[in-house]
């Protein structure tokens, strides 16, 4: 009789100790999966602030070359401060799809121009400013990707629990438009 | 034609068919232990006290062998920011470390005129990706992010740990199965069993124990190579979801297979699995003896994707 006592009062012991090491854990990787959406956001300010600093320098370097190609450069220019005046989260996508946009049509014109495609600065800047677009797209991609993990946890059982008790909400993907993807159009 | 599936479902099988052949590894392990206990010892227990360290000593060694070593065999160079090719590289590697969420590994360099890569590195806060001067000039930049976005899903997926840990599980089978062999050549086998016993029973056992001795080394490489192959086609699957882009190392990996070059390979053979293509044997056919899958059935399988 005293064996069964204790053997039920350990019984339930263990099953305590296992549903606190199931919560545990469920809580901890609730809250690293939204560490990592927040990081992997921060990422892609970075990344925009990077471009922003470069293109000033792309700018200089083109303007003597490209001198007759005032429309591409002015695009560029209107494209920017579209995006510094930027006030909705619409207005920011939609300067930063222009902004895109352009440096493709400046980077394609500019293949038109041997003199400047010799020039080192020119090629420092532009292989740069490829490596900041891509990181900018890769960094937005693993947002997704975050923000997709996480979203899994949170609304599949018994995740959806414990993030209703640690009121913890689903979170929104970033929607790219596909204006971004389009091939510019370079007039001769 | 490959039936149309998810990338996300080329990994989710190549994860469930490594347990399954990692599963077989363990057994064949455990198998070999028993044999060495009936046959040598007379004692399970002994035996696996015995054969644990063994494992875990071939594990340690192999792990512990520093990434300088696999370098310096390699011959390989930090990369050079102020040549271009190299800076390229450079940013490339920058771009799917964000794309993936690993940290930025090494960047180093070897020169051949091959067109190859490798990962190594005992966890991703100490990951090296090395990529050959050969493929820097023969691969475009998609391409190249193809064969980058591979290599660094070996670092993600803990392909070095994992293939290293079975190198040592594979060559303590090897080092078991030759001390019974020789101390059953020479006399000795069958010691206290404990009398009592019918026995056709004991000669069954010991007949099947020598079998499994001769065989085991071969089944545990066999099955090591088997889980090699797995390995890369999630790399392929994997580095194809960090890319969103299967068609970029579909072409890296046809522009390999049209690689020829005279020279001999230089670097140690342990690192082989670790290649993009085993630089050492070129296996475009695949065999059960191949580190590599064929390189048609990986195109295929990414052009599936």
């Amino acid at each position: 009789m005293d064996l069964l006592l204790i053997g039920l009062i350990i019984l339930v012991i263990l099953i305590i100790v296992i549903l606190i090491a199931i919560f545990f854990g469920y809580y901890n990787k609730i809250i690293r999966f939204e560490n990592r959406i927040d990081n992997s956001w921060a990422q892609i300010d970075v990344q925009l602030k990077r471009r922003a600093e470069l293109i000033p320098n792309l700018m200089e370097t083109v303007k003597g070359y490209m001198k007759h190609e005032k429309e591409v450069l002015e695009n560029v220019t209107k494209a920017r401060s579209a995006l510094m005046n930027a006030k909705s989260p619409q207005e920011n996508i939609d300067a930063d799809n222009m902004l895109t946009g352009a440096l493709k049509s400046l980077f394609a014109v500019a293949e038109n121009y041997p003199d400047l495609k010799a020039n080192q600065n020119f090629l420092n800047l532009q292989d740069e400013l490829t490596n900041t677009e891509n990181k900018i797209a890769y960094a937005r991609q693993h947002f997704n990707d975050s923000v997709l993990v996480y979203n899994n946890t949170v609304e599949t059982i018994p995740g959806k629990w414990f993030a209703g008790m640690m009121n913890k909400k689903t979170r929104e993907m970033l929607q790219i438009p596909d204006a971004d993807r389009e091939v510019p159009k370079v007039k001769f | 034609m490959e039936k149309k599936m998810l990338v996300e479902e080329h990994i989710a099988s190549n994860k469930r068919k490594t347990i399954v052949v990692c599963g077989l590894m363990a057994l064949l392990f455990i198998a070999v232990v028993f044999a060495f206990g009936y046959v040598f010892i007379g004692n399970i227990y002994i035996s696996l006290a015995f054969a644990l360290p063994i494992a875990f000593a071939y594990i340690a060694i192999t792990y512990s062998t520093s990434v300088q070593q696999i370098l310096s065999a390699a011959k390989a160079k930090p990369a050079n920011p102020h040549i271009r090719e190299q800076k390229l590289l450079i940013n490339r590697v920058e771009e799917m470390s964000i794309a993936s969420g690993l940290p930025m590994p090494k960047v180093y360099v070897q020169e051949s005129p091959y067109i190859n890569a490798f990962a190594t590195g005992k966890d991703p806060e100490h990951s090296v990706v090395c990529v050959t001067t050969g493929a820097l000039k023969k691969l475009n930049q998609e391409e190249l992010t193809g064969v980058i976005a591979h290599e660094m899903s070996h670092i993600k997926n803990y392909d070095i740990r994992l293939m290293t840990i079975t190198i040592g599980v594979v060559g303590a089978i090897a080092l078991m199965s030759n001390i019974l062999f020789y101390s059953m050549f020479w006399g000795g086998a069958g010691r206290s069993r404990g009398g009592g016993r019918g026995n056709e029973g004991q000669i069954i056992l010991i007949v099947v124990a020598i079998l499994l001795i001769i065989l085991a080394p071969i089944f545990s490489r066999l099955t090591y190579l088997a889980i090699s192959r797995r390995r890369e086609y999630l790399a392929d699957s994997t580095g194809a979801y960090m890319s969103r882009n299967p068609e970029g190392l579909a072409k890296a990996l046809e522009k390999i297979k049209d690689d020829s070059v005279k020279e001999k390979p230089v670097g140690s053979k342990t690192v082989a699995p670790l290649y993009i293509s085993n630089p050492f044997k070129r296996q475009a056919s695949g065999s059960a003896w191949s580190t590599h899958p064929p390189l048609e059935e990986r195109i295929k399988r990414l052009r599936s994707m």
